[in-house]
């Protein structure tokens, strides 16, 4: 390969990292959804 | 405004504009002026990512938004993360691993000169259009409050722009967006801040939030399908995905910034940064528009916020009735203002059945302002037919320069110019990188020196803007071409983005292309199934069932055969003609189909058409 694949800071594997990224972005949405109508 | 805003406002502007040029001045190479050095962190990257998609539209219209029609537009986000993630998996590595300049290059050492080519030009037309929307929108919503010379406003932006861009290149647009993105964001908080000590002392932070929810703004998450409404939560996540896909992967002013950083892994994280803080900051600056509605309960807003059409009601004979009518509209807002009050009495004493009658006498009221608002438009448009009278771009702009304090406007000013700038360097810049590299240096002079391409770059850029100023100084005169801009992005991100799909996954044996028509076939279907539960439409399941079958049957073929790249050409071609197509029956009412979904429409239509070409033999031998 030309170019190097690093592992990510914090996460163990890629992966991991895409998996925390779209959990927080469910948490987030879920807080929209959740009071006031 | 006070001499302290234009000092803040000024100072702020050059000294950002000052600091970029300086630090970009050893810039001599073709590869450091349009890829920077490749020596970006992640958090410029995302920083940079962020500034480049928001423009002055976008703290100018958003608080307008959610004051008009509440929160719900922060859906047009919710498929934004889910798109990073895809493009930091697969776009990215093949883009690092090949070292291009730009994203069209690769699809000649995947498919062939015309692909590209067609790819490149499609996007110079669309955001070469776009640039000079990017500095017109704004101007003339200032020139239109502060009284400003619209032309000289377009011009000092334009100017501006295209003086760093041309100076630095693509370094020069990463430097000042950092500090622009910096100013914006701690502009836009402070302004937060400051409108919620501008309520009465008695509404509290939950008072707020009540009143809003009872007058219906605080709908963020909306569950219901409807094709022909803009923001639901299922346009946000499917239309969005496809939608951003495209933006951020194959579109050159946002390809360039990541381009341009140290690793992949940086890039990557780059991404991940912007997909975890958009659709926060959205939420954030919609509700700063919140904040304006709730204060504008409180202090008696405009009867129409764009100045300059009540100016020129004027010495007409509308004058009188217009009167009359802002004497009904002060009549209206107070015993609203009573109806709020007591809502909020209502709530402190937790009495339900207060809270419900409070609630629809508010609502009420509300109506009448909405209607007396009508009438007034109607006047507005009887004497000056041409008159826009959407007056929600203007709601945040007449709060900033009416109530705020000296100093902060200026900030606020600085802040709506640094997002126009912002944005229109990295579309100058992507355009300019787009034809030197996939154009002039591939086509037309193919055999010169670095320095040859270096001054080319910096005319190219130099002719870019000028194109963009000399769109956007006549842009007023052609409404209809101002809403085709807007949507131009749908009508060829696509298509675009279909190619760069067929390019990715359609290798032979490959179980990408598995993945990816299975994939497309199950966003049909649940297409369907939406349809199916939100308008018991039958037709509509038994269509997405049968498309979502076919894709999964060609994604089968295509596994074991590949694409060529004939196909992929010849496939984009009537993929976009169709999509034209049906932009063309929406527009004359045939069809009503929310513009998120033409990106959609057009990625799986160039797919299908170049599927079907490679299948029935019309388009020869395939290569990989």
């Amino acid at each position: 390969k030309s170019y190097k694949e690093d592992p990510p800071p914090i996460f163990q594997s890629w992966n991991q990292m895409y998996v925390f990224v779209l959990v927080l972005h469910i948490i987030i949405v879920s807080l929209f959804y959740m009071a006031y109508s | 405004m006070s001499p302290i805003d234009w000092i803040i406002m000024l100072g702020t502007l050059l000294g950002i504009v000052a600091y970029g040029v300086w630090k970009t001045r050893k810039v001599d190479s073709v590869q450091s002026y349009l890829l920077g050095d490749r020596d970006l962190p992640w958090w410029t990257i995302g920083l940079s990512i962020m500034a480049t998609q928001a423009s002055a539209i976008t703290f100018l219209s958003t608080p307008g938004q959610a004051y008009e029609s509440g929160m719900g537009f922060a859906q047009f986000y919710f498929g934004l993360p889910l798109a990073m993630v895809i493009l930091a998996i697969f776009f990215l590595p093949i883009y690092y691993r090949l070292k291009v300049y730009t994203a069209y290059e690769y699809l000649e050492s995947r498919f062939d000169l015309k692909t590209r080519t067609l790819t490149a030009i499609l996007f110079l037309v669309q955001r070469g259009l776009a640039a000079g929307l990017t500095i017109y929108a704004p101007a003339i919503i200032l020139s239109t409050i502060l009284g400003w010379n619209l032309q000289l406003t377009i011009l000092f932006i334009g100017a501006v722009v295209i003086f760093y861009t041309v100076m630095g290149g693509t370094k020069a647009v990463s430097v000042t967006q950092k500090q622009q993105m910096i100013i914006i964001l701690g502009g836009m908080f402070i302004a937060a801040i400051i409108t919620l000590f501008k309520l009465p002392e008695d509404v509290s932070f939950s008072d707020t939030l009540n009143i809003a929810g009872k007058m219906g703004k605080l709908e963020v998450v909306d569950f219901n399908f409807d094709l022909s409404k803009r923001y639901n939560i299922w346009s946000g996540m499917i239309g969005g995905v496809f939608l951003f896909l495209s933006y951020f992967g194959t579109d050159q002013s946002q390809v360039q910034r990541y381009l341009s950083g140290k690793s992949l892994t940086e890039s990557r994280l780059g991404l991940l940064f912007n997909g975890i803080f958009k659709v926060p900051m959205q939420f954030s600056v919609l509700f700063v528009g919140i904040l304006v509605f709730i204060f504008f309960l409180f202090t008696k807003p405009p009867v129409h916020f764009n100045k300059g059409n009540i100016n020129s009601l004027k010495g007409t004979q509308s004058e009188l009735a217009y009167q009359d009518l802002e004497q009904q509209y002060d009549r209206v807002f107070e015993s609203k203002k009573i109806a709020v009050n007591d809502l909020m009495t209502a709530f402190d004493n937790e009495n339900q059945t207060a809270i419900a009658a409070a609630q629809t006498r508010v609502n009420n009221f509300q109506e009448q302002e909405n209607l007396i608002r009508t009438e007034v438009d109607n006047l507005i448009v009887k004497e000056n037919p041409s008159a826009k009278t959407k007056d929600t771009d203007y709601v945040f702009i007449t709060f900033i320069m009416n109530y705020l304090p000296v100093g902060l406007i200026g900030l606020l000013l600085a802040v709506i110019f640094s997002a126009a700038m912002s944005s229109t360097a990295s579309e100058l810049n992507a355009l300019a990188t787009t034809t030197v590299i996939d154009l002039y240096k591939r086509s037309i002079v193919t055999e010169k020196s670095d320095a040859h391409y270096l001054s080319a770059s910096k005319w190219i850029t130099i002719m870019w803007g000028g194109v963009a100023l000399i769109f956007a100084s006549t842009a007023g005169l052609f409404d209809n071409l101002i809403q085709a801009v807007n949507i131009i992005g749908s009508l060829f991100y696509g298509a675009i983005l279909g190619i760069f799909l067929l390019a990715f996954f359609f290798q032979k044996r490959d179980s990408k292309s598995l993945t990816l028509g299975s994939f497309t076939g199950a966003v049909l279907g649940a297409i369907a199934v939406g349809l199916y539960t939100g308008e018991l439409n039958a037709d509509a399941a038994i269509f997405g069932g049968v498309m979502g079958g076919l894709l999964g049957l060609i994604a089968i073929y295509a596994f074991f055969r590949g694409i060529s790249s004939n196909a992929v050409f010849y496939g984009a071609v009537l993929g976009e003609i169709a999509v034209l197509y049906i932009f063309y029956l929406n527009s004359n009412g045939t069809i009503n189909i929310s513009y998120l979904w033409l990106n959609l429409i057009g990625c799986v239509l160039v797919i299908l058409f170049a599927m079907i070409l490679q299948a029935t033999g019309l388009a020869g031998k395939v290569n990989r």
